[in-house]
């Protein structure tokens, strides 16, 4: 097992979570979980093992059934219903599906998660071909997302993700819908936000990448953690 | 909060759900219009009615036979009614005063009377109008009463239409242009001085009365029984009419709320996965609520645009080509100030009511 870092600031703890769904299906069983600053954190496990669970808790789109779940200091369970959305900005989510909004353009997309803060149009108009050029997407500003390939999508969803700076980056299943080398592209693009300091969280089942990047690896299956170790393997 | 964003969002949608926009804003218009038009036949009715209410008398015309005495008594008989709110006194000379006023210009009409024809008076207000009916019929049987007004006038009234715009135009005081074609007409009746014979105004079955009742028919016209029934008429589709109106207006208030909901949910229900990112990446909930809102206030501020348009229109083609016809009608239109605040601000509410239902009920958040 893992020693745990008590000295480093936690971005996520878990303290004995438990989640059933409605009618008694079990999605996380006691998970108790800690995530460092800066930390890159790769999360496995078979389709049901608990990953989407355990990122929908993270981002409160429910609650617990036991335990208590703390992000960057705040208590999830004690956190106002009102005070949601600021703990999302908190937190830039990539998912398997992009979640980019059809009707708008790839600049659009981008510049909504800055819009939802209230930054000024000006520092908007600066910022979003900023981040698009950093995840090489310069001249695909004004192209609406059907209109890319599904990696440049992902890259897009990234760029949502990052253009805040939240202090946690969390993705479930980011290449799920990838081919291997994409896949590639995007796991660079998370390993170098990461580099700036940012926590990063990814779901995935993608052997190969994980194996790769020797970050670690919390293991699950069945709604329990079976393996939590440092630059750790798929296996 | 950044509302140029707001609205670019709100305008976007309102364009891409286009059909049930247009829907909405015509079921807004529809009800606005009609609001308007109401208000525009309401305010008309009111002054009508109060006009009519507040002027409706009874004027009894007293015999020429009748001496001081009697003419006393009969007064202190109509003084003590209690229906009774205000009595005149109108003497022969008065009443050729009165005439000669009316006929100012064409002198030359009085000139061929010889004397006064024109008898003493009585003219009663009553407190409430509604009673006009029974207190005439109580008073006409008094001896000094002359009769012949009475029966010659209300026959020929009941059998025909013209005469009751004559009657209503001493009854009701209408405006100075009807006095004046009522004064022409006199003017055109009686062209021929020396005859004996005076048709009443456009009268074709009115052309029985001698030349001193002629006269006083035509100034002195016994308004009442006509007077008295039309004004009823009008006091009751009065009633009907602001009752059914605004029950109208309510129901179709009520359908462009709903219009309105109905469009904003489906433009929620199309954007639904919007709204679940919108969520994720931590937009609060007034921040995703507001271009819905907005687009229901502008769906209700088109459609009473459009209304607005419309009402102005009805306005002025009735006040041009219904009133210069029937000067009597006076109608008045409603303030634009009024009319604005009253349509756009009603669909606007309206637009925004429909559009917090459909967020209460399918946006929780």
């Amino acid at each position: 097992m893992r020693p745990r870092h008590d000295d480093g600031v936690r971005v996520i703890t878990f303290e004995n979570v438990s989640k059933i769904y409605e009618p008694n299906i079990k999605g996380l069983e006691n998970v108790s979980v800690h995530i460092e600053r800066g930390e890159f954190c790769f999360l496995v496990g078979h389709s049901g093992s608990g990953k989407s669970t355990f990122i929908r808790l993270l981002l409160k789109e429910f609650e617990p059934n036991e335990g208590s779940i703390t992000v960057a200091g705040r208590n999830l369970q004690r956190m106002r219903r009102s005070a949601l959305p600021y703990h999302r900005r908190n937190i830039g989510c990539v998912f398997q599906d992009f979640k980019l909004l059809p009707n708008k353009t790839v600049a659009d997309n981008v510049a909504y998660s800055l819009r939802v803060t209230g930054q000024a149009a000006r520092s908007i108009r600066r910022k979003v071909p900023e981040i698009l050029q950093l995840v090489g997407l310069g001249d695909k500003m004004y192209n609406y997302p059907d209109e890319l390939s599904a990696g440049q999508q992902q890259r897009v969803s990234v760029a949502r993700a990052f253009v805040n700076h939240p202090s946690l980056l969390v993705a479930d299943e980011p290449t799920g819908n990838l081919d291997p080398d994409t896949s590639v592209g995007i796991m660079q693009l998370l390993y170098r936000i990461n580099r700036t300091g940012t926590t990063v969280l990814m779901a995935t089942h993608d052997r190969e990448m994980v194996d790769k990047m020797r970050k670690r690896v919390i293991a699950l299956e069945d709604g329990c953690v079976i393996r939590d170790e440092d630059k750790g393997l798929y296996r | 909060m950044p509302f140029r964003f707001f609205f670019n969002e709100a305008v976007n949608s309102l364009v891409r759900n286009w059909v049930m926009s247009i829907a909405a804003i015509v079921t807004v218009l529809v009800s606005m219009f009609i609001l308007g038009v109401g208000t525009f036949i309401f305010i008309n009715l009111q002054t009508a009615t109060k006009a009519v209410k507040g002027k409706l008398e009874i004027e009894l015309f007293i015999d020429s036979s009748a001496s001081p005495e009697e003419i006393d008594r009969l007064g202190e008989q109509i003084d003590a009614m209690p229906e009774v709110r205000e009595l005149r006194f109108i003497s022969k000379d008065d009443a050729m005063e009165i005439m000669r006023e009316r006929l100012k210009g064409s002198e030359e009409m009085l000139e061929a009377v010889s004397g006064n024809p024109l008898p003493a008076s009585y003219q009663i207000v009553l407190k409430e109008p509604e009673k006009i009916e029974a207190v005439a019929s109580s008073l006409y049987g008094d001896p000094i009463v002359d009769k012949t007004v009475r029966s010659t006038l209300a026959d020929e009234m009941d059998s025909s239409d013209n005469y009751m715009v004559v009657s209503q135009g001493e009854g009701i005081k209408f405006d100075q242009k009807t006095y004046l074609r009522i004064d022409e007409e006199i003017l055109r009746v009686s062209g021929d001085p020396q005859g004996d014979r005076v048709p009443v105004m456009r009268g074709q079955s009115g052309t029985e009365t001698a030349p001193h009742t002629a006269s006083a028919t035509i100034y002195k016209v016994d308004g009442i029984k006509t007077g008295g029934e039309t004004t009823e008429r009008v006091l009751v589709a009065t009633k009907y009419l602001l009752a059914g109106g605004s029950g109208f207006v309510a129901l179709l208030a009520v359908a462009s709320v709903l219009l309105i909901s109905n469009t904003i949910r489906l433009s929620i229900f199309a954007r639904r996965r919007e709204v679940e990112i919108m969520r994720l990446v931590g937009a609060t909930n007034s921040f995703i609520r507001w271009p819905f809102i907005i687009e229901g206030m502008t769906t209700g501020m088109l459609g009473a645009t459009g209304a607005l348009g419309l009402v102005l229109l009805v306005e002025y083609f009735f006040v041009k080509n219904v009133v210069t016809q029937m000067p009597f009608l006076g109608a008045e239109t409603v303030p634009l100030l009024w009319l604005v605040g009253l349509i756009v601000g009603g669909g606007i509410l309206l637009g925004s009511i429909g559009s917090s239902l459909a967020l209460r009920r399918f946006l929780r958040i």
